[in-house]
């Protein structure tokens, strides 16, 4: 309870890290949930990872062309992580999504092999980057220890315009998911909404891997809509059950963090699992009690 | 019912720029309940999806203009095995589908069309388990919600792609039964895939045949003549 009063405490210092994490734990789940839809989950493991090798080449590329000194790059740091994050992320589920739907290859292969290029291309940059190397080290890990205003306000802004732009579309996201044949014969330009779902998919997913890492993101992503499916009755209900786990865990992840002195990050994915596999666990406990109950033909 | 409303015009069709199917020149007329058959692979879904406009023509012309000018409205009718059980829609959301393409995005769907929708569900006997899951239902139950939503769009041309593969016999006939009364009741022009012979004979007037590259078009009872299906599927008929 001591923790939960610091935490809630107007004065609390981390109080933009615990309203950033909560914000990304709300909207995550959001386009996650498209993204478990489509069967695209193998998407949501390499896309954080790409977003993040942009990142670790938005911090190492102007240092090495001498456009920025290590010692005055704090400033300009966020601005530029920012920017590496968002046009790789957008870049890779554009092109990503555009290979898939020429349905040649493997798709599995292509995004394993863009998360291992991913991975191991921002750890060959930054070995040679000491500077950058600690703040990708710190993303990695999924500390948010010091958020700023500005911060706080670009990542809320950022996912106020996905969380609108999808209850505005949803109708039509979810018809061209669904039924892209059916969408075509009513007029729909398929195209503009797959490119309008990929586009805040990936802003997400920016925001996401900026605030709380790539593996965080991903579990944010994935997590909480495969746990809202196993209850859910309707679309709206998924919708609306896997945000709110998602917002809740953030918060409960943070307190846990907080408290026993652990990276919030990770503390936030394993209490995500731990959920997952309690309500799975109770899905078939129920299944077989109801069907336990039902009358048996002689 | 001899005015064409869809005609094709030196039409090839295919993937990638390589021809499956080419010198089609054929018309429908408006009105009419026209079945496609051949074998798999003879080219029935690529014909399909091209007259959809899923997918471009190599070369030639589609033409497609009702008597009353109006242009196609078409009711699509897919397989009902190709939708993802993991989407959690109930056959009611399924045929509100069906009126997304007068609701302009953004906007809610005004209650005349949910209406509309509840019509088209108690005409095609599925209001009473329009609520359960879609992913639950059965074949047969699936297909009717996928005509309801075919309805919802108000169509001029109902396209069923083999609407009754994986349907039970009996459900096979009421089905075909329902759907040769809503074409003679508001003169829908039907467009039939199926491999099924008996249904064709039963309700098709007019019969596309594909076969070996091949397009034959005449009457249903030209076409299943016995001489015909012999050379077609290669028998012999004593």
């Amino acid at each position: 309870m001591e923790t939960l009063r610091q935490i809630l405490s107007p004065d609390f210092l981390l109080r933009n890290s615990v309203y950033t994490s909560v914000l990304i734990g709300l909207a995550c789940p959001l386009v996650g949930v498209f993204l478990v839809l489509r069967r695209l989950v193998f998407m949501g493991v390499a896309l954080p990872q790409i977003s993040s090798t942009g990142v670790a080449i938005a911090l190492c590329v102007p240092m090495w062309l001498g456009i920025l000194q290590p010692e005055h790059a704090a400033h300009s740091e966020h601005l530029l992580a920012f920017l590496g994050s968002t046009v790789f992320s957008l870049s890779a589920i554009l092109v990503l999504a555009f290979l898939d739907r020429r349905r040649r290859g493997l798709p599995e292969g292509r995004l394993g092999s863009a998360y291992v290029v991913a991975s191991a291309s921002s750890i060959l940059l930054l070995s040679k980057n000491r500077y950058a190397e600690v703040g990708w080290l710190d993303l990695m890990k999924g500390e948010i220890i010091t958020v700023d205003n500005v911060d706080l306000i670009l990542t809320a802004a950022s996912l106020a315009v996905v969380v609108v732009s999808l209850a505005l579309f949803h109708r039509e996201l979810l018809l061209v998911s669904f039924d892209r044949a059916m969408a075509v014969t009513l007029g729909k330009n398929v195209v503009a909404w797959d490119a309008l779902l990929y586009l805040l998919i990936g802003l997400t997913v920016s925001m996401a891997v900026l605030s709380v890492g790539p593996l965080i993101a991903f579990g944010f992503l994935l997590i909480p809509a495969l746990t809202a499916h196993l209850f859910a009755a309707n679309m709206r209900q998924l919708t609306i059950f896997a945000s709110l786990l998602g917002g809740a865990v953030s918060f409960v992840g943070f307190c846990i963090a907080y408290r026993y002195d652990l990276p919030v990050g990770p503390a936030d994915v394993v209490l995500l699992g731990v959920i997952y596999g309690l309500a799975f666990l109770a899905q078939k406990i129920f299944r077989l009690n109801r069907e336990g109950r039902q009358p048996r033909l002689a | 019912m001899n005015e064409p409303f869809i005609t094709l015009d030196n039409l090839a069709i295919g993937y990638d720029g390589q021809p499956l199917l080419s010198g089609i020149s054929l018309s429908i007329p408006f009105g009419s309940f026209t079945a496609i058959l051949g074998a798999n692979g003879s080219g029935k879904s690529t014909l399909l999806k091209t007259l959809l406009g899923l997918q471009l023509p190599i070369a030639g012309h589609i033409g497609l203009s009702a008597p009353d000018g109006a242009g196609p409205v078409f009711g699509y009718v897919p397989q009902f095995t190709q939708f993802d059980p993991l989407y959690l829609v109930s056959g009611y959301d399924v045929a509100l589908m069906g009126v997304y393409g007068r609701v302009r995005p953004g906007r809610m769907v005004p209650q005349s069309e949910r209406a509309f929708v509840r019509e088209c569900l108690q005409a095609t006997g599925t209001q009473d388990f329009a609520r359960q899951r879609f992913a639950d239902l059965s074949g047969g139950q699936k297909q009717r919600v996928l005509i309801a939503r075919a309805l919802a769009t108000k169509p001029n041309i109902l396209v069923l792609d083999e609407p009754t593969a994986g349907v039970d016999a009996a459900a096979t006939q009421s089905l075909m039964a329902f759907i040769s009364r809503i074409h003679q009741e508001r003169r829908l022009t039907i467009l039939l895939v199926t491999h099924d012979l008996h249904l064709v004979r039963q309700h098709a007037q007019q019969v596309i045949w594909l076969h070996e590259g091949k397009v034959r078009t005449g009457t249903a009872a030209e076409l299943l003549r016995p001489e015909h299906l012999a050379e077609v599927l290669d028998i012999e008929i004593s």
